[in-house]
């Protein structure tokens, strides 16, 4: 480019003008062909679930990589609920999911609201150690964890799933750092009318905290949906499994019905699918929050 | 003092849940696990004799335990740089269209969001013999293999798959640190002549430092501890060409219920990532910003 600003001749410097035009739209057009590709590997075997779980297991033996099912059946989510048991985990992880987002939203905004606001002593000691165990791998908590709720006699039972979930450093930390933020008259003049500790929390902090507990709340979910493996260690029993737990089993059977494999796939991923059509500049921006803090 | 914590006992009350549970979970759990590991400590018998250092020599010279060593340091060596490298460059090139953008960013998360329990078993279907992965190379006349049931392919198709899961996340990543680097320095470069890959180099990595590091050790944070996609889609197998720490702790603990044993199988673990991670981190931070 500095060697077209200086070149003399006008006829080269248009000719160059055209060629670096030419260059940057060939640049563009590969960079689109390129994301286009892509996209198309994230999106396809989504496409596919979703196809094959509407197919009568004729069709999809027939043609199993066809995208519209022919004709399409509902069956196969009868079979994924009933044989599947399907019914049973979305049941279990709707209620493992909602008893970790409210408790662990209620009990991380109350101690991130202390740690980022009552002045006690060994607050910065006690904040550094709940920020320590962000460091801790999960693989050697996953036995003495084990072992505890056994001890607490907590093995095969809804407590045992959820407990350990109900405080995260995580959240403690993301919702210290919005508290800190927000301007303190707003607590004194609570507190001037006569509110404790407890009531500016819940009435002026919590209303006013509402993006970064709807951020972490996402998080949570999310998280708890997800969750495979201490479910797995826990229970013992399958009318207690959560969809993730449940649907690996399917996968024991010596014959796979793919179909209401597909089905139940499905339904497990369908509330996180509306979730991130509805949350997701808060999923994005929690992400990129982390990314950028850390 | 007294009187501060008079004032300010209801911090202590609000802290007290959380508290309790981290200590739990977290601290008594930590400093349980590394005494277990000194026992011989199954969860039935009550006998639970004092075993000293036996159960980390025995992990030294078990070989499930070496595969699984050998199998997990491939595992992060491949995916770390790979899942960087490739959410790095779909930043930086979904950075550079205008339309469609949000789009992208959009599609390129659907893994990322999906538990990865049902992108196992969805992967598991397009790595049959004649599965969707099999067609496509069909049509570029490459005669697939077993993906799952070769100890050769097996565990590159558990990675091929780990990767294309995480790209999305990371490129979010790399997209947030992007959005900081500002305007000034690229039209700087400009003036100056500076080519795109120049820009790259001088600009746009050194100014994405931050994100790189983050990026860099949570994954092999994350990588070292791989189970769910090995237990769904392998179970360890073939021929133990699969088989990660994660696994071999998994498998004594609750299949063969030697909790010492499998406790002490981790605390190598954590000492692995604890080692690699204090590297980057020094590598990283030594490094001077300018």
């Amino acid at each position: 480019m500095a060697r077209t600003l200086s070149d003399p001749g006008s006829g080269a410097r248009e000719q160059n003008r055209l060629l670096l035009i030419a260059t940057r739209r060939s640049f563009t057009i590969i960079v689109y062909v390129l994301l286009i590709a892509l996209a198309f590997s994230m999106i396809f075997p989504y496409l596919w679930m979703l196809a094959n779980s509407f197919k009568s297991r004729t069709d999809f033996f027939t043609n199993p990589y066809s995208v519209i099912p022919m004709p399409p059946t509902l069956s196969t989510y009868y079979d994924a609920l009933t044989i599947g048991r399907m019914g049973v985990y979305l049941g279990n992880s709707i209620l493992y999911a909602a008893a970790v987002l409210v408790v662990q939203l209620f009990i991380d905004s109350l101690a991130a609201y202390s740690f980022a606001r009552v002045d006690f002593p060994g607050r910065e000691t006690l904040f550094l150690a709940v920020l320590a165990t962000l460091m801790l791998p999960g693989s050697v908590t996953l036995i003495p964890t084990f072992l505890i709720a056994h001890g607490l006699g907590l093995t095969n039972t809804f407590t045992g799933v959820v407990l350990p979930g109900f405080a995260g450093a995580f959240g403690i930390f993301l919702l210290r750092q919005f508290f800190l933020n927000i301007p303190r008259e707003l607590e004194d003049a609570a507190r001037i009318d006569g509110s404790g500790f407890f009531g500016t929390y819940w009435r002026i902090m919590l209303p006013l905290a509402k993006p970064a507990m709807v951020t972490l709340g996402v998080f949570i979910f999310l998280n708890e949906w997800s969750s495979f493996v201490w479910p797995l260690i826990i229970l013992s029993d399958w009318k207690k499994y959560p969809v993730t737990v449940g649907i690996a089993l399917f996968r024991d059977v010596n014959q796979i019905n793919w179909p209401a494999v597909f089905a139940g796939s499905t339904i497990v991923s369908f509330p996180i699918v509306i979730l991130f059509v509805l949350a997701q500049e808060y999923i994005i921006g929690g992400i990129s929050l982390s990314g950028l803090k850390g | 003092m007294w009187k501060r914590v008079r004032k300010t006992w209801p911090g202590y009350l609000f802290i007290s849940p959380a508290g309790l549970l981290i200590t739990v979970f977290s601290y008594i759990a930590i400093i349980f696990s590394l005494y277990i590991s000194f026992y011989q400590y199954d969860i039935i018998s009550e006998a639970r004799p004092f075993e000293g250092l036996e159960n980390y020599t025995r992990a030294l010279s078990d070989k499930l335990v070496r595969i699984s060593f050998r199998n997990t340091f491939i595992y992060v060596i491949v995916i770390v740089p790979s899942i960087t490298i490739i959410s790095l460059m779909l930043a930086v090139l979904g950075n550079q269209v205008r339309r469609g953008r949000a789009l992208f960013r959009t599609v390129f998360f659907i893994p990322t969001i999906t538990p990865i329990v049902v992108t196992s078993m969805l992967w598991v279907w397009l790595y049959e013999p004649t599965g969707g992965i099999n067609k496509l190379l069909e049509m570029i006349n490459i005669e697939g293999p077993n993906w799952l049931f070769n100890p050769a392919t097996a565990l590159p198709a558990i990675m091929i798959m780990t990767i294309w899961g995480a790209v999305g996340y990371y490129m979010i990543i790399f997209l947030a640190g992007l959005a900081e680097i500002p305007e000034v320095f690229y039209e700087a470069a400009k003036v100056d002549g500076a080519g795109r890959w120049h820009t790259f180099w001088s600009i746009t990595i050194p100014l994405l430092r931050n994100s790189l590091i983050f990026a860099f050790v949570t994954l092999t944070i994350a990588a070292f501890q791989v189970f769910t996609q090995v237990f769904i889609m392998t179970q360890g197998g073939p021929m133990n060409s699969t088989q990660t720490v994660q696994m071999v702790v998994y498998h004594y603990a609750f299949q063969r219920f030697e909790m010492g044993y499998a406790s002490a199988i981790s605390w190598l673990l954590f000492g692995v990532i604890f080692f690699f991670s204090a590297l980057q981190l020094k590598l990283f931070i030594s490094r001077e910003l300018y």
